[in-house]
């Protein structure tokens, strides 16, 4: 047997066949040796035997890339799944995140009757006790602030949308918009977690994350999963986002999302260093590797193969990403359409056309974040210009997403963690007035892929406060999402502390079958 | 039971010896008897009795092992016998061992099935089994001095391989129980399937368009008829047909039409997941709430097996999917995929776990050294390739004679290739194509017109080709045709 060089347990008998004894004794120890060994080994591998049927394979061969259901045999589950469970609707999603939680009264959720209550307030009944924020919970009252912004209807479909969304409004007949999402949280960083991860506490892996490891990747060259960080506006209140809403989780870090800077090097450190040439890269990374798969080989580490899967896509990536983020090619028409924002690096309007380009090159899942969305006070000041940053860039994403014929397998997803409360939150004056965290409605919309797009879904009462129809949950939010991508969220499941854990949750959550195609 | 000598005649022969033979033979007949009478002594009636019952009644599938394999031991013991003497010695004990445990088997079944109120023709059949294996096992123990001392010598072995044939029966519907009937051929493949099974049809629903038969009765096949179906029927209720669930249960109607909270369905669905009698029972997953919904308002509305809509609910029709013809099994050539993917750089990626779904062909990786060459290499794999990614690849208008024999092509992505369009009409027997992305290439009108004729072809995209010029900010809408 083998021994580790470390392991001084040795068993080191000596040989009695070889010991100068009378061959009659010498043939009786064989056989009482014989015995002996059988019955000792016997005992030995019924105690293996039971050690192992105690411990999961996993635990036995390291492998954590299980996946799957329990219950009836399926064998669209067992093993990593690396692929859809059923023909996917999309292929590749695209979320735009707006965080902080845009007003859903000032944007889509269009609510005429208020106008003639403002200033009143807003009746208990309505708020029926909910716990507030400690920035309105001690306010004297809480009086309704109507929108600031006229509505008008849009398309053929006739859909309601604020003045501040000019060129939104021009796809409408292309959304699919959700005015009944609800989450559980009300405070950002729980509910942005809850809204990315499924799960109000940091640690579990995002949506992409779950998509990478569910379907695995469409191409060698670019990262499966990728976050795109807009530019701050100092003019807005920007609520931070951290690398953990784009974390891996319990989920080997090769399906984590890799960022792209909005300054600079898109990635850093890709470049060579100065006086390192690719051929001596090349053999750094191969000795890097080999040391690294003797590790693994020793330590039986999962992660130690996720480090190699990330210096090789990193290498990649020195060729891939400078291609991916060249937009001299570009040709008028794309300028045109994004509007000049889009040529300055890290502007929303960028990261929208390094979507689009980021698509056509096969990356599964890009999430661009818009911060900023944070409106306590000063909405009339601040919302124009979130409005201004964002409204033409989502145009000019699905327009042009549709145009080259990519909307028809790529999800576009445009989402904050939370809504806004219709009463205003300090002064409200006919001129300005400010909005609390709101986290019993608020307004999403979807398109492309897997949804059935034209419609409005949900509804809220006359003060955009509750959910009065088809309520859609962040689960069920989440679920539709991977159904459109080809997975039912109850049997994308990785063991993990005890459970079958998914992005959904334990608590039931069902595909919305009302926005689907 | 046909198969098996009748009990009185054998006897009658078999016990002229001696008098303990005759008791033998005696006890063996009055055990028949009352085994042959048990059920109609004890009626099955399909309702669940005593809770002890069913506890007991649970160590069947464990027990049943046992009388399993003693009587495998007898055979073998018998041949092993013909060189080692001494086995055959211990082969009446087996026996007597095994019917003991027969009889211990038999009891427990029994029980199992009076105690939860299963019936059904599986768990009928399974029942005459048992009966039958224990009769035929004591008949082994009588026919077996007869066969030792010559004075018979066919009625033993003949006797040991009908009961032992009866076993295997037995056992395979028992299995059928609690694994299902499918079980064995679940993942038979498919050509022994036909073979082994038959031709099965399944019964046409006599109105196809009507909502029970889209969506309520969906819902009962995939939840409740594995117990409430024909080959066990818990609680005497069937939902395997329409005719069947109106008829109702033990407990009465399941549904009563235009009155969901006095329908017992219903009730039982609808009780917290605790509940001893919340269904579907044994952890199963519960029904979704949006079928539980369909399955109200369609009672509501006088559950009706013909009307094709239900107030109040809409049903997105699932998209033309159905139509969708599903491509062949390509996991035999999974090997030849694997080696393609590594000679040529280009993917062959399945478009979900199911096979017949098809595969993809993505060229992501490989544009700049894809081409027609390349892509003639996939011919062998045309038949189930879906979806072709050739965007940005050097494929020309050569390419043309070659995609016209991917025969389930549904989607085709040529932008930004060198394609003109000479040639684009041999893609109009592609029947299946319903994407056809040209955005970025030299097409021109004249060369798209022939595509006209294709009528499934409902996005052909034209962005930024003479065909259609690169459009300025208002007409940017790709040519979206419908059929009609």
């Amino acid at each position: 047997m083998k021994q580790h060089p470390l392991c001084t347990d040795t068993e080191c008998e000596p040989d009695v066949l070889n010991l100068p004894v009378p061959s009659e004794l010498r043939q009786e120890w064989a056989v009482l040796q014989t015995r002996r060994h059988f019955l000792g080994r016997t005992g030995k591998v019924l105690g293996w035997a039971a050690m192992a049927s105690l411990l999961s394979d996993r635990a036995l061969c390291g492998d954590t890339r299980q996946s799957g259901a329990k219950g009836p045999v399926d064998p669209q589950v067992a093993g990593p799944l690396k692929m859809p469970q059923f023909a996917p609707k999309a292929k590749r999603a695209i979320y735009l995140f707006m965080s902080g939680g845009p007003p859903q009264i000032d944007l889509l959720d269009y609510k005429p009757n208020l106008a003639a209550l403002y200033d009143k307030d807003i009746p208990d009944s309505v708020r029926g006790g909910q716990q507030l924020t400690g920035m309105t919970a001690g306010q004297a009252r809480f009086p309704i602030a109507p929108s600031h912004w006229a509505f008008k209807r849009y398309g053929k479909t006739g859909t309601w949308v604020s003045d501040l969304l000019p060129n939104t409004a021009q796809i409408v007949d292309d959304l699919t918009i959700i005015k009944s999402t609800n989450t559980e949280a009300i405070n950002h960083e729980p509910a942005i977690m809850l809204m990315n991860t499924g799960n109000m506490n940091p640690g579990k892996p995002c949506l992409g994350a779950w998509l990478s490891y569910g379907l695995g990747s469409m191409n060698d060259n670019l990262p499966t999963f990728m976050v795109l960080q807009s530019k701050l506006n100092m003019k807005e209140d920007n609520q931070p986002v951290s690398s953990r809403l784009w974390g891996s989780g319990f989920l080997s870090s090769e399906y984590a999302g890799v960022g792209l800077r909005s300054q600079g090097d898109p990635v850093l450190y890709l470049s060579d260093p100065n006086g390192v040439s690719h051929e001596v890269r090349r053999n750094m990374l191969d000795a890097v590797n080999a040391i690294n798969q003797q590790t693994s080989q020793e330590l039986g580490d999962p992660e130690t193969h996720a480090r190699i899967a990330q210096y090789e896509m990193a290498y990649r990536m020195q060729t891939s990403v400078p291609e991916l983020a060249d937009l001299s090619k570009e040709p008028k028409s794309t300028w045109d359409l994004y509007g000049p924002d889009a040529k300055v690096p890290g502007t929303f309007a960028y990261n929208c056309l390094m979507a689009r380009r980021m698509a056509e090159r096969g990356v599964r899942f890009t999430q661009v974040y818009k911060r900023g969305w944070d409106v306590h006070g000063n909405v009339t000041g601040t919302l124009p210009i979130l409005c201004q940053e964002t409204d033409r860039a989502c145009y000019a994403l699905v327009t042009d997403l549709k145009q080259r014929g990519l909307l028809d397998d790529t999800l576009v997803i445009w989402a904050g963690e939370f809504g806004r409360t219709v009463y205003s939150q300090g002064g409200l004056s006919p001129e300005n007035y400010g909005r609390d965290h709101h986290p019993r409605c608020f307004t999403t919309w979807m398109t492309g892929g897997g949804v059935r797009t034209g419609i409005s879904f949900g509804e809220t009462d006359e003060y955009s406060y509750n959910v009065v129809k088809d309520p859609v949950t962040v689960r069920d939010f989440n679920a539709t999402i991977l159904h459109c991508l080809g997975i039912d969220h109850n049997k994308l499941t990785y063991k993990f502390q005890g459970l079958d854990q998914k992005l959904t949750g334990p608590a039931p959550a069902s595909v919305v079958q009302g926005l689907l195609a | 039971m046909s198969n098996r000598p009748r009990p009185a005649v054998l006897v009658d022969r078999l016990i002229s010896k001696s008098k303990p033979a005759r008791v033998q033979g005696l006890a063996a007949l009055l055990l028949s008897a009352g085994l042959l009478l048990l059920p109609w002594l004890v009626k099955l009636d399909g309702k669940p009795h005593a809770d002890w019952q069913q506890l007991l009644g649970r160590f069947h599938p464990l027990l049943v092992h046992l009388p399993i394999g003693l009587l495998a031991l007898v055979p073998a013991l018998e041949i092993a016998g013909a060189w080692r003497p001494a086995l055959r010695e211990a082969i009446a004990f087996v026996l007597s061992l095994a019917l003991i445990t027969s009889l211990g088997s038999l009891t427990l079944g029994y029980l199992l099935a009076y105690g939860s109120g299963e019936v059904g023709s599986t768990v009928t059949r399974h029942m005459w089994g048992g009966i039958a294996l224990a009769i035929g096992v004591a008949l082994c123990m009588l026919a077996r001095p007869t066969w030792s001392s010559r004075t018979l010598p066919f009625a033993y072995p003949l006797l040991l391989t009908c009961t032992l044939l009866t076993l295997v029966w037995t056992a395979h519907e028992g299995g059928s129980i609690t694994h299902g009937s499918n079980y064995l051929t679940q993942y038979l493949p498919a050509s022994l399937k036909s073979l082994a099974l038959g031709n099965t049809t399944q019964v046409q629903p006599s109105n196809p368009t009507s909502f029970y038969t889209k969506h309520i009765h969906p819902i009962f096949d995939a939840n409740c008829v594995s117990c409430h179906g024909e080959s066990k029927t818990s609680g005497g209720l069937r939902l395997d047909s329409y005719d069947r669930l109106v008829r109702g249960g033990k407990d009465g109607a399941a549904v009563v039409p235009g009155n969901p909270s006095g329908s017992l369905l219903l009730n039982r669905v609808t009780l917290p997941a605790s509940h001893k009698q919340f269904m579907p029972a044994e952890g199963k997953p519960p029904l979704r709430a949006e079928e539980i919904a369909w399955i109200r308002a369609w009672i509501q509305q006088g559950a009706s097996p013909t009307d094709a809509t239900v107030a109040g609910i809409s049903i997105p029709e699932p998209q033309s999917d159905a139509l969708l013809i599903p491509v062949g099994d390509y996991s035999a050539l999974e090997p030849e995929i694997q080696q393609m993917e590594k000679s040529q750089g280009a993917k062959l990626m399945h478009v979900s776990g199911k096979p017949s779904d098809g595969l993809v062909l993505y060229t992501v990786d490989a544009a700049g050294s894809f081409g027609d060459a390349q892509l003639e290499q996939f011919q062998n794999f045309a038949p189930y390739i879906v979806e072709a990614e050739l965007g940005r690849t050097g494929v020309t208008n050569a390419s043309f004679d070659t995609l016209a024999k991917f025969t389930h092509l549904r989607a085709l992505h040529l932008e930004g290739t060198k394609v003109t369009g000479d040639g684009l009409a041999k893609l109009a027997s592609l029947s299946q194509l319903t994407y056809l992305n040209l955005s970025s290439t030299r097409v021109t009108q004249t060369a798209v017109a022939p595509l006209a004729s294709m009528e499934n072809l409902h996005h052909l995209y034209l962005y930024d080709t003479p065909a259609k010029p690169t459009p300025d900010s208002e007409s940017t809408q790709p040519i979206a045709r419908n059929p009609q």
